[in-house]
Protein backbone atom coordinates (compact mmCIF):
# COMPACT_ATOMS: atom_id res chain seq x y z
CA UNK A 1 0.00 0.00 0.00
CA UNK A 2 0.96 3.63 -0.27
CA UNK A 3 2.80 5.45 2.49
CA UNK A 4 0.77 7.44 4.98
CA UNK A 5 -0.09 11.03 4.16
CA UNK A 6 2.39 13.49 5.68
CA UNK A 7 -0.42 15.04 7.76
CA UNK A 8 -1.26 11.63 9.23
CA UNK A 9 2.34 11.07 10.22
CA UNK A 10 2.36 14.43 11.98
CA UNK A 11 -0.72 13.40 13.94
CA UNK A 12 0.98 10.12 14.77
CA UNK A 13 3.93 12.11 16.09
CA UNK A 14 1.46 13.85 18.41
CA UNK A 15 0.28 10.35 19.41
CA UNK A 16 -3.15 10.75 17.95
CA UNK A 17 -4.70 7.43 16.96
CA UNK A 18 -4.73 6.95 13.20
CA UNK A 19 -7.38 5.27 11.04
CA UNK A 20 -6.91 1.48 11.08
CA UNK A 21 -5.39 1.30 7.61
CA UNK A 22 -2.79 3.98 8.34
CA UNK A 23 -2.01 2.45 11.72
CA UNK A 24 -1.43 -0.94 10.14
CA UNK A 25 0.86 0.56 7.50
CA UNK A 26 2.83 2.50 10.08
CA UNK A 27 3.45 -0.68 12.03
CA UNK A 28 5.07 -2.31 9.03
CA UNK A 29 6.83 0.56 7.25
CA UNK A 30 10.25 1.62 8.44
CA UNK A 31 10.25 4.83 6.37
CA UNK A 32 6.99 6.11 7.82
CA UNK A 33 8.01 5.07 11.33
CA UNK A 34 11.29 6.95 10.96
CA UNK A 35 9.43 10.02 9.77
CA UNK A 36 7.19 9.90 12.83
CA UNK A 37 10.19 9.51 15.12
CA UNK A 38 11.95 12.51 13.60
CA UNK A 39 8.87 14.69 14.04
CA UNK A 40 8.36 13.39 17.54
CA UNK A 41 11.61 14.78 18.87
CA UNK A 42 10.05 18.28 19.13
CA UNK A 43 6.84 16.89 20.56
CA UNK A 44 8.69 15.00 23.28
CA UNK A 45 10.80 18.03 24.12
CA UNK A 46 7.84 20.12 25.26
CA UNK A 47 4.86 17.81 25.68
CA UNK A 48 5.71 17.34 29.33
CA UNK A 49 3.58 18.04 32.39
CA UNK A 50 6.15 20.64 33.37
CA UNK A 51 4.96 22.93 30.59
CA UNK A 52 1.30 21.97 30.38
CA UNK A 53 -1.33 24.67 30.14
CA UNK A 54 -2.19 26.43 33.40
CA UNK A 55 -4.37 24.41 35.73
CA UNK A 56 -5.54 25.51 39.12
CA UNK A 57 -4.26 29.01 39.91
CA UNK A 58 -2.03 29.47 42.94
CA UNK A 59 -1.67 32.95 44.39
CA UNK A 60 2.01 33.79 44.89
CA UNK A 61 3.14 35.15 48.26
CA UNK A 62 3.26 38.93 48.66
CA UNK A 63 7.02 39.26 48.40
CA UNK A 64 6.92 38.10 44.78
CA UNK A 65 5.14 41.26 43.77
CA UNK A 66 7.48 43.35 45.91
CA UNK A 67 10.44 41.86 44.04
CA UNK A 68 8.81 42.51 40.68
CA UNK A 69 8.09 46.09 41.65
CA UNK A 70 11.67 46.55 42.82
CA UNK A 71 13.09 45.07 39.62
CA UNK A 72 10.86 47.04 37.27
CA UNK A 73 10.71 50.31 39.17
CA UNK A 74 6.95 50.18 39.28
CA UNK A 75 5.88 51.54 42.68
CA UNK A 76 4.85 48.61 44.82
CA UNK A 77 2.60 50.46 47.21
CA UNK A 78 0.81 52.49 44.56
CA UNK A 79 -0.26 49.69 42.31
CA UNK A 80 -3.11 48.12 44.18
CA UNK A 81 -1.87 44.60 43.95
CA UNK A 82 -3.32 42.52 46.73
CA UNK A 83 -0.48 41.62 49.01
CA UNK A 84 -2.15 38.49 50.25
CA UNK A 85 -5.38 36.79 49.45
CA UNK A 86 -6.60 37.00 53.01
CA UNK A 87 -5.30 38.38 56.24
CA UNK A 88 -3.84 35.53 58.24
CA UNK A 89 -6.01 34.06 60.94
CA UNK A 90 -5.74 36.01 64.11
CA UNK A 91 -5.10 39.28 62.31
CA UNK A 92 -5.77 42.32 64.39
CA UNK A 93 -8.14 45.04 63.39
CA UNK A 94 -6.87 48.42 64.42
CA UNK A 95 -8.83 51.64 64.68
CA UNK A 96 -7.88 54.47 62.36
CA UNK A 97 -6.37 56.60 65.09
CA UNK A 98 -4.26 53.91 66.54
CA UNK A 99 -2.15 56.13 68.72
CA UNK A 100 -5.06 57.73 70.47
CA UNK A 101 -7.30 54.76 70.83
CA UNK A 102 -6.93 51.41 72.45
CA UNK A 103 -5.84 48.70 70.09
CA UNK A 104 -8.74 46.52 69.34
CA UNK A 105 -7.90 42.88 69.08
CA UNK A 106 -10.46 40.99 67.13
CA UNK A 107 -10.08 37.54 65.73
CA UNK A 108 -10.44 37.73 61.98
CA UNK A 109 -13.07 35.04 62.08
CA UNK A 110 -15.39 37.30 64.03
CA UNK A 111 -15.56 39.58 61.03
CA UNK A 112 -16.16 36.95 58.44
CA UNK A 113 -19.56 37.49 56.99
CA UNK A 114 -19.95 40.85 58.65
CA UNK A 115 -21.03 42.39 55.39
CA UNK A 116 -21.68 46.07 55.71
CA UNK A 117 -24.03 47.65 53.27
CA UNK A 118 -23.40 50.96 51.59
CA UNK A 119 -24.01 53.81 53.92
CA UNK A 120 -23.56 51.73 57.02
CA UNK A 121 -20.65 51.90 59.39
CA UNK A 122 -19.67 48.94 61.46
CA UNK A 123 -18.66 49.89 64.94
CA UNK A 124 -17.10 47.56 67.40
CA UNK A 125 -17.12 48.41 71.06
CA UNK A 126 -14.11 47.83 73.18
CA UNK A 127 -15.83 46.61 76.30
CA UNK A 128 -12.79 47.24 78.48
CA UNK A 129 -13.01 51.00 78.42
CA UNK A 130 -16.15 51.62 76.46
CA UNK A 131 -14.45 53.60 73.70
CA UNK A 132 -15.90 53.28 70.23
CA UNK A 133 -13.33 52.12 67.75
CA UNK A 134 -14.16 52.25 64.08
CA UNK A 135 -12.37 49.52 62.21
CA UNK A 136 -14.53 49.55 59.11
CA UNK A 137 -15.44 52.64 57.19
CA UNK A 138 -18.25 52.69 54.70
CA UNK A 139 -17.42 54.22 51.34
CA UNK A 140 -20.47 56.22 50.43
CA UNK A 141 -21.23 57.25 46.89
CA UNK A 142 -20.68 60.95 46.24
CA UNK A 143 -23.63 62.68 44.67
CA UNK A 144 -25.14 60.63 41.86
CA UNK A 145 -22.42 58.01 41.62
CA UNK A 146 -22.99 54.29 41.78
CA UNK A 147 -19.70 53.47 43.50
CA UNK A 148 -19.81 52.32 47.11
CA UNK A 149 -18.11 49.87 49.40
CA UNK A 150 -16.11 49.69 52.58
CA UNK A 151 -12.55 49.92 53.79
CA UNK A 152 -10.92 48.10 56.65
CA UNK A 153 -7.51 48.46 58.26
CA UNK A 154 -5.78 45.19 58.92
CA UNK A 155 -2.66 44.65 60.98
CA UNK A 156 -0.79 41.46 60.37
CA UNK A 157 1.17 39.44 62.87
CA UNK A 158 4.45 40.99 61.66
CA UNK A 159 3.12 44.48 62.32
CA UNK A 160 2.61 45.43 58.67
CA UNK A 161 -0.65 47.11 57.86
CA UNK A 162 -2.96 47.00 54.92
CA UNK A 163 -6.17 48.60 53.84
CA UNK A 164 -8.71 46.16 52.53
CA UNK A 165 -11.15 47.82 50.20
CA UNK A 166 -14.34 46.23 49.02
CA UNK A 167 -15.70 48.24 46.14
CA UNK A 168 -18.87 47.96 44.15
CA UNK A 169 -18.64 50.17 41.11
CA UNK A 170 -19.42 50.08 37.41
CA UNK A 171 -16.55 49.03 35.16
CA UNK A 172 -14.86 51.90 33.34
CA UNK A 173 -14.04 51.78 29.68
CA UNK A 174 -11.77 54.79 29.60
CA UNK A 175 -10.25 55.07 33.04
CA UNK A 176 -9.73 53.31 36.32
CA UNK A 177 -10.48 53.69 40.00
CA UNK A 178 -7.79 54.68 42.42
CA UNK A 179 -7.84 54.60 46.21
CA UNK A 180 -6.32 57.42 48.28
CA UNK A 181 -5.89 58.35 51.90
CA UNK A 182 -6.46 62.07 52.35
CA UNK A 183 -6.10 64.68 55.06
CA UNK A 184 -9.32 66.13 56.44
CA UNK A 185 -8.36 69.46 54.89
CA UNK A 186 -8.02 67.72 51.54
CA UNK A 187 -4.58 69.14 50.89
CA UNK A 188 -2.21 66.22 51.05
CA UNK A 189 -2.98 62.70 50.05
CA UNK A 190 -1.35 59.33 49.66
CA UNK A 191 -2.12 57.20 46.61
CA UNK A 192 -2.69 53.58 47.57
CA UNK A 193 -3.34 52.03 44.20
CA UNK A 194 -5.73 50.96 41.53
CA UNK A 195 -9.03 49.41 42.45
CA UNK A 196 -11.82 47.67 40.70
CA UNK A 197 -15.11 46.18 41.70
CA UNK A 198 -14.43 43.47 44.24
CA UNK A 199 -12.12 43.18 47.22
CA UNK A 200 -8.48 44.23 47.14
CA UNK A 201 -5.76 44.85 49.66
CA UNK A 202 -3.38 47.80 49.65
CA UNK A 203 -0.17 47.81 51.61
CA UNK A 204 0.10 50.80 53.93
CA UNK A 205 3.49 52.51 54.19
CA UNK A 206 5.04 51.80 57.58
CA UNK A 207 5.42 55.48 58.45
CA UNK A 208 1.94 56.50 57.42
CA UNK A 209 -0.06 58.03 60.27
CA UNK A 210 -3.64 57.08 59.60
CA UNK A 211 -4.75 59.71 62.09
CA UNK A 212 -3.47 62.37 59.71
CA UNK A 213 -5.05 60.78 56.63
CA UNK A 214 -8.41 59.50 57.80
CA UNK A 215 -10.34 60.03 54.57
CA UNK A 216 -10.58 57.00 52.31
CA UNK A 217 -11.26 58.30 48.83
CA UNK A 218 -12.01 56.50 45.57
CA UNK A 219 -11.34 58.52 42.44
CA UNK A 220 -11.81 57.97 38.75
CA UNK A 221 -8.52 58.47 36.93
CA UNK A 222 -8.26 58.97 33.20
CA UNK A 223 -5.59 57.06 31.26
CA UNK A 224 -3.45 60.16 30.90
CA UNK A 225 -0.34 59.09 32.78
CA UNK A 226 -0.81 61.88 35.31
CA UNK A 227 -0.13 60.42 38.77
CA UNK A 228 -2.02 63.21 40.55
CA UNK A 229 -5.58 62.90 41.75
CA UNK A 230 -7.96 63.65 38.92
CA UNK A 231 -10.18 65.68 41.18
CA UNK A 232 -13.05 63.37 40.38
CA UNK A 233 -14.07 61.39 43.43
CA UNK A 234 -16.89 58.89 43.37
CA UNK A 235 -16.94 57.45 46.89
CA UNK A 236 -15.58 58.33 50.29
CA UNK A 237 -15.50 57.26 53.87
CA UNK A 238 -14.19 58.94 56.98
CA UNK A 239 -13.76 58.14 60.59
CA UNK A 240 -16.94 59.23 62.34
CA UNK A 241 -16.07 59.74 65.94
CA UNK B 1 6.23 60.33 53.25
CA UNK B 2 5.33 60.79 49.65
CA UNK B 3 2.14 62.69 49.31
CA UNK B 4 0.66 64.42 46.34
CA UNK B 5 -1.38 67.56 46.22
CA UNK B 6 -3.75 68.93 43.73
CA UNK B 7 -5.51 72.10 44.79
CA UNK B 8 -8.58 71.60 42.71
CA UNK B 9 -9.40 68.53 44.70
CA UNK B 10 -10.91 70.96 47.17
CA UNK B 11 -13.76 71.24 44.76
CA UNK B 12 -14.17 67.52 44.37
CA UNK B 13 -16.91 67.14 41.91
CA UNK B 14 -19.13 64.58 40.43
CA UNK B 15 -18.11 62.24 37.72
CA UNK B 16 -20.62 61.52 35.05
CA UNK B 17 -20.77 57.74 35.20
CA UNK B 18 -21.75 57.79 31.56
CA UNK B 19 -23.67 54.98 29.98
CA UNK B 20 -24.11 51.90 32.13
CA UNK B 21 -21.07 49.67 31.96
CA UNK B 22 -21.84 46.07 32.54
CA UNK B 23 -19.65 43.01 32.48
CA UNK B 24 -16.54 41.94 34.37
CA UNK B 25 -15.27 44.33 37.01
CA UNK B 26 -12.22 46.39 36.17
CA UNK B 27 -10.66 47.01 32.78
CA UNK B 28 -11.19 44.41 30.08
CA UNK B 29 -8.39 41.95 29.42
CA UNK B 30 -7.67 43.45 26.03
CA UNK B 31 -7.52 46.93 27.50
CA UNK B 32 -4.96 45.77 30.06
CA UNK B 33 -3.02 44.19 27.19
CA UNK B 34 -3.01 47.42 25.20
CA UNK B 35 -1.87 49.42 28.20
CA UNK B 36 0.77 46.81 29.02
CA UNK B 37 2.19 47.00 25.52
CA UNK B 38 2.17 50.79 25.73
CA UNK B 39 4.25 50.71 28.92
CA UNK B 40 1.55 51.87 31.35
CA UNK B 41 2.90 50.84 34.75
CA UNK B 42 -0.55 50.32 36.20
CA UNK B 43 -1.12 47.65 33.55
CA UNK B 44 1.74 45.57 34.97
CA UNK B 45 0.00 45.61 38.33
CA UNK B 46 -3.34 44.79 36.74
CA UNK B 47 -1.82 41.96 34.71
CA UNK B 48 -0.21 40.62 37.87
CA UNK B 49 -3.47 40.85 39.77
CA UNK B 50 -5.34 39.03 37.08
CA UNK B 51 -2.85 36.40 35.89
CA UNK B 52 -0.17 35.87 38.53
CA UNK B 53 -2.26 33.01 39.93
CA UNK B 54 -2.18 31.17 36.59
CA UNK B 55 1.54 31.73 36.14
CA UNK B 56 2.38 30.78 39.70
CA UNK B 57 0.12 27.73 39.42
CA UNK B 58 2.29 26.51 36.54
CA UNK B 59 5.48 27.27 38.42
CA UNK B 60 4.28 25.46 41.54
CA UNK B 61 3.23 22.47 39.49
CA UNK B 62 6.71 22.35 37.95
CA UNK B 63 8.81 22.84 41.06
CA UNK B 64 6.50 22.62 44.05
CA UNK B 65 5.79 25.58 46.30
CA UNK B 66 8.90 27.47 47.36
CA UNK B 67 11.75 29.66 46.12
CA UNK B 68 12.15 28.08 42.67
CA UNK B 69 8.48 28.57 41.81
CA UNK B 70 8.50 32.07 43.22
CA UNK B 71 11.60 32.93 41.16
CA UNK B 72 9.88 31.66 38.02
CA UNK B 73 6.81 33.80 38.66
CA UNK B 74 8.91 36.83 39.48
CA UNK B 75 11.14 36.41 36.42
CA UNK B 76 8.13 35.86 34.20
CA UNK B 77 6.60 39.22 35.05
CA UNK B 78 9.90 41.09 35.10
CA UNK B 79 10.90 39.66 31.70
CA UNK B 80 7.44 40.26 30.30
CA UNK B 81 7.58 43.87 31.40
CA UNK B 82 11.11 44.62 30.23
CA UNK B 83 10.47 42.68 27.02
CA UNK B 84 7.01 44.07 26.39
CA UNK B 85 8.14 45.40 23.01
CA UNK B 86 8.02 41.76 21.93
CA UNK B 87 4.35 41.50 22.79
CA UNK B 88 1.86 42.34 20.07
CA UNK B 89 -1.73 42.69 21.31
CA UNK B 90 -3.06 41.94 17.84
CA UNK B 91 -1.30 38.56 17.81
CA UNK B 92 -2.89 37.07 20.88
CA UNK B 93 -4.11 37.67 24.41
CA UNK B 94 -1.66 38.85 27.05
CA UNK B 95 -2.22 35.91 29.44
CA UNK B 96 -1.27 33.44 26.69
CA UNK B 97 1.90 35.39 26.08
CA UNK B 98 2.69 35.48 29.81
CA UNK B 99 2.24 31.72 29.94
CA UNK B 100 4.70 31.42 27.04
CA UNK B 101 7.24 33.53 28.92
CA UNK B 102 6.63 31.37 31.98
CA UNK B 103 7.43 28.23 29.97
CA UNK B 104 10.82 29.71 29.11
CA UNK B 105 11.51 30.46 32.76
CA UNK B 106 10.46 26.98 33.84
CA UNK B 107 12.69 25.51 31.15
CA UNK B 108 15.62 27.72 32.21
CA UNK B 109 15.20 26.75 35.84
CA UNK B 110 14.95 23.11 34.88
CA UNK B 111 18.14 23.37 32.84
CA UNK B 112 19.95 25.03 35.73
CA UNK B 113 18.85 22.31 38.13
CA UNK B 114 19.85 19.66 35.62
CA UNK B 115 23.28 21.20 35.19
CA UNK B 116 23.80 21.37 38.94
CA UNK B 117 22.77 17.76 39.31
CA UNK B 118 25.19 16.67 36.58
CA UNK B 119 28.03 18.64 38.06
CA UNK B 120 27.36 17.14 41.45
CA UNK B 121 27.28 13.67 39.96
CA UNK B 122 30.45 14.32 37.99
CA UNK B 123 32.20 15.58 41.10
CA UNK B 124 31.05 12.54 43.04
CA UNK B 125 32.21 10.10 40.37
CA UNK B 126 35.57 11.82 40.14
CA UNK B 127 36.02 11.39 43.85
CA UNK B 128 35.29 7.72 43.52
CA UNK B 129 37.04 6.80 40.30
CA UNK B 130 39.60 9.45 39.63
CA UNK B 131 39.57 11.56 36.45
CA UNK B 132 36.66 10.82 34.12
CA UNK B 133 35.32 12.31 30.89
CA UNK B 134 33.61 15.64 31.43
CA UNK B 135 29.86 15.22 31.43
CA UNK B 136 28.03 17.11 28.74
CA UNK B 137 26.90 20.48 30.08
CA UNK B 138 23.27 20.22 29.08
CA UNK B 139 21.09 17.23 28.51
CA UNK B 140 19.78 16.83 24.96
CA UNK B 141 16.16 16.93 26.09
CA UNK B 142 16.79 20.14 28.02
CA UNK B 143 18.45 21.76 25.02
CA UNK B 144 15.69 20.57 22.71
CA UNK B 145 13.08 22.05 25.02
CA UNK B 146 14.67 25.47 24.91
CA UNK B 147 15.03 25.39 21.13
CA UNK B 148 11.40 24.37 20.62
CA UNK B 149 10.11 27.05 22.99
CA UNK B 150 12.30 29.56 21.21
CA UNK B 151 10.96 28.53 17.81
CA UNK B 152 7.37 28.67 19.05
CA UNK B 153 7.92 32.34 19.81
CA UNK B 154 8.72 32.89 16.15
CA UNK B 155 5.50 31.31 14.88
CA UNK B 156 2.68 33.49 13.68
CA UNK B 157 -0.97 32.89 14.32
CA UNK B 158 -2.90 30.71 13.96
CA UNK B 159 0.04 28.28 13.76
CA UNK B 160 1.25 29.03 17.26
CA UNK B 161 -2.15 28.73 18.86
CA UNK B 162 -2.83 25.46 17.07
CA UNK B 163 0.42 23.77 18.06
CA UNK B 164 0.16 25.03 21.63
CA UNK B 165 -3.28 23.47 21.95
CA UNK B 166 -1.79 20.19 20.74
CA UNK B 167 1.36 20.39 22.88
CA UNK B 168 0.15 21.91 26.09
CA UNK B 169 -3.55 21.14 26.26
CA UNK B 170 -3.27 17.72 24.68
CA UNK B 171 -6.12 18.35 22.24
CA UNK B 172 -6.57 16.25 19.12
CA UNK B 173 -6.67 17.98 15.75
CA UNK B 174 -10.44 17.50 15.69
CA UNK B 175 -10.77 19.16 19.10
CA UNK B 176 -8.53 22.01 17.97
CA UNK B 177 -10.69 22.55 14.90
CA UNK B 178 -13.80 22.58 17.07
CA UNK B 179 -12.22 24.93 19.61
CA UNK B 180 -10.82 27.42 17.10
CA UNK B 181 -13.33 27.19 14.28
CA UNK B 182 -10.46 26.56 11.84
CA UNK B 183 -11.28 23.88 9.23
CA UNK B 184 -10.01 20.38 10.03
CA UNK B 185 -7.82 20.15 6.92
CA UNK B 186 -6.21 23.50 7.70
CA UNK B 187 -5.46 22.44 11.26
CA UNK B 188 -3.82 19.26 10.01
CA UNK B 189 -1.63 21.01 7.48
CA UNK B 190 -0.58 23.65 10.01
CA UNK B 191 0.38 20.92 12.47
CA UNK B 192 2.40 19.14 9.80
CA UNK B 193 4.25 22.27 8.71
CA UNK B 194 4.94 23.39 12.26
CA UNK B 195 6.35 20.00 13.26
CA UNK B 196 8.58 20.08 10.16
CA UNK B 197 9.76 23.53 11.09
CA UNK B 198 10.55 22.45 14.64
CA UNK B 199 12.37 19.38 13.34
CA UNK B 200 14.54 21.55 11.12
CA UNK B 201 15.38 23.84 14.01
CA UNK B 202 16.41 20.90 16.16
CA UNK B 203 18.48 19.37 13.37
CA UNK B 204 20.28 22.63 12.66
CA UNK B 205 20.80 23.96 16.19
CA UNK B 206 20.25 20.98 18.43
CA UNK B 207 22.74 18.47 19.69
CA UNK B 208 23.02 15.35 17.56
CA UNK B 209 20.86 12.62 18.98
CA UNK B 210 23.45 9.92 18.52
CA UNK B 211 26.76 11.55 19.24
ZN1 LIG C 1 5.22 4.02 4.74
Amino acid sequence: MQHCMPEQLALAALREPLPAEDAAHLDSCGACAAEVASLQRAVDAVAVPLLAAPGAPVEPPAHVWDAIAAATGVPAAATGVPAAADPPAGAEIVPFRARRRPLLLVAASVLVGAVVGAGAVAVLRDSDDGVDAVQTVALDPLDENDASGRAEVVVRDDGSRALEVQLTAPALDDGYYEVWLIEPSITDMVPLGIARSGTQTFELPADLDLGEFPVVDVSVEPLDGDPLHSGVSVARGQLES
Amino acid sequence: MLTRSRPRLGSVGVVDPGPARNGAPGPRDDEIAQRFAAGDESALALAYQRWAGQVHGMAVRAFGPGPDAEDVTQQTFVSAWTGRAGYRPDKGPLPAWLVGVCRHKISDTWARRDKQRREAEAAASQLQAGPSPVTAGVDTAVADRMLVLDELDLLGQPQRGIIELAFFEDLTHAQIAARTGIPLGTVKSHIRRTLERLRSRLEVDGAALHA
